[in-house]
């Protein structure tokens, strides 16, 4: 069976790695001029041919090149895991200003946070013509996100679930709570005043 | 402990505030109703003792006054004897707690340490400044979205919200938040008034915390 990226493999491998030098770029000026990284650590992919058949199905979408490249828009994806809340925003501002980047949509569920807590600042760019998502976070989010995924508490019906999403959430809150005193205490220290 | 004190009868207000004084009490009293606001206005105080009786502005104008501005001291009202309209409508105006004239000072000693006893626990309930919302039995500052405050946070924001727009100095606030803390310092509120300003921000409030390190912070509200 042909590929549904059709001959376009190559060139969505090229545009993840225009990408990820980008992020690159700007892990090297930071670490050059505050000597810290802002990125803990980012993941990249090329949406495997098996999931995005799938999605196409569940979207009731034609499993066509069209669908995965035209419509679809993460068949190129990267994860931003960044140390601090402030390098969230500043990756998300280097990425937008990079030259031939394109900003075709961006939510900030930092400031917009999901009813059940979820918190990340996404990012649709277009590239060379190709989408690509880019979801960027701090380690707080992150583990909050993955650990979430880890519980099928959406099988549970009834009482126990909104007991489960509403602790859920309280666990995102905390988290989020965390991120701002360690991100307070990270302003002191290079404040000019200084604790 | 600082109180304040109305009573437009020279000689008693010098009475009351000598005894008040010697038994450690930091007293600011005034003479009359619209002298008391100014005060209460200007300044925070644990508790505040008002007599009803006072030409122009009464103790439960003052009280009711108060209460609108958010001023949520505990109120012990001085009443004459027999005027039980008087101590209803003070009780209702949200006034904590009465006392009849003549009084033992002993009497007034003892209702004044009951009512600062409760402390922090007067402000155990949920409460709403501005267009954030907190909830006390989670310790949740809610606007647009939601973060979990930590013990001495929620305290401190509370002690703020029961004071809006006024000025409160860090020697107060390590008195009212930190009093079981002997460490805490004038750092320890400038990085707790920080992490609130942090977490004001990302709940989407637009309430912010003014004020320099070591000074007097304000919860501003618009």
């Amino acid at each position: 069976m042909q590929s549904i990226y059709g001959d376009k493999r190559p060139a969505l491998e090229r545009v993840l790695g225009l990408v990820e030098a980008r992020v690159d770029d700007l892990r090297r000026q930071m670490i050059d001029r505050y000597g810290a990284d802002p990125v803990e650590h980012c993941l990249s992919r090329i949406k495997t041919e098996e999931s995005m058949r799938e999605k196409c199905r569940r979207k009731g979408l034609p499993e066509t090149t069209e669908s995965a490249l035209g419509v679809i828009r993460d068949a190129v994806g990267l994860r931003i895991v960044c140390a601090f809340l402030d390098d969230v925003y500043a990756v998300r501002d280097h990425l937008c200003a990079a030259p031939g980047f394109e900003v075709v949509d961006e939510k900030d569920y930092i400031r917009n946070v999901k009813p059940n807590g979820y918190r990340s600042f996404h990012l649709i760019l277009r590239v060379e013509g190709y989408f690509v998502e880019v979801q960027i976070r701090t380690i707080s989010m992150d583990t909050w996100a993955a650990l979430e995924h880890h519980i099928y508490y959406k099988k549970v019906t009834g009482g126990p679930a909104s007991l489960i999403e509403a602790e859920l959430k309280r666990c995102a809150d905390e988290l989020a709570s965390t991120d701002i005193s360690m991100q307070t205490i990270r302003d002191l220290i290079y404040s000019t005043e200084g604790l | 402990m600082k109180l304040l004190y109305a009573e437009d009868t020279a000689d008693l207000n010098r009475a009351v505030t000598a005894v008040l004084t010697m038994n450690g009490y930091d007293v600011t009293s005034v003479f009359d109703g619209r002298e008391a606001l100014a005060k209460l206005e200007a300044d925070a105080f644990d508790a505040v003792i008002l007599d009803i009786m006072m030409p122009g502005l009464d103790g439960i104008g003052v009280l009711t006054e108060m209460r609108r501005r958010r001023i949520f001291a505990p109120v012990l009202l001085l009443t004459a004897k027999g005027e039980v309209d008087d101590r209803v409508s003070g009780l209702d105006a949200g006034a904590d707690d009465y006392l009849v004239k003549p009084f033992a000072m002993k009497e007034l000693l003892a209702r004044v340490r009951s009512m600062t006893r409760r402390g922090t626990e007067y402000l155990g309930d949920d409460m709403t400044v501005g267009d954030v919302a907190l909830r006390a039995g989670t310790f949740e500052l809610s606007c647009r979205n939601t973060v979990r405050l930590s013990v001495k946070e929620f305290a401190l924001m509370q002690v703020f919200a029961a004071s809006v727009d006024r000025p409160l100095e860090t020697g107060y606030l390590i008195e009212r938040v930190w009093h079981d803390a002997p460490e805490a310092d004038a750092d320890t509120v400038w990085l707790y008034v920080s992490y609130l300003r942090g977490k004001l921000r990302a709940v989407g409030s637009r309430l912010s915390v003014e004020g320099a390190r070591g000074g007097a912070y304000t919860l501003v509200s618009a």
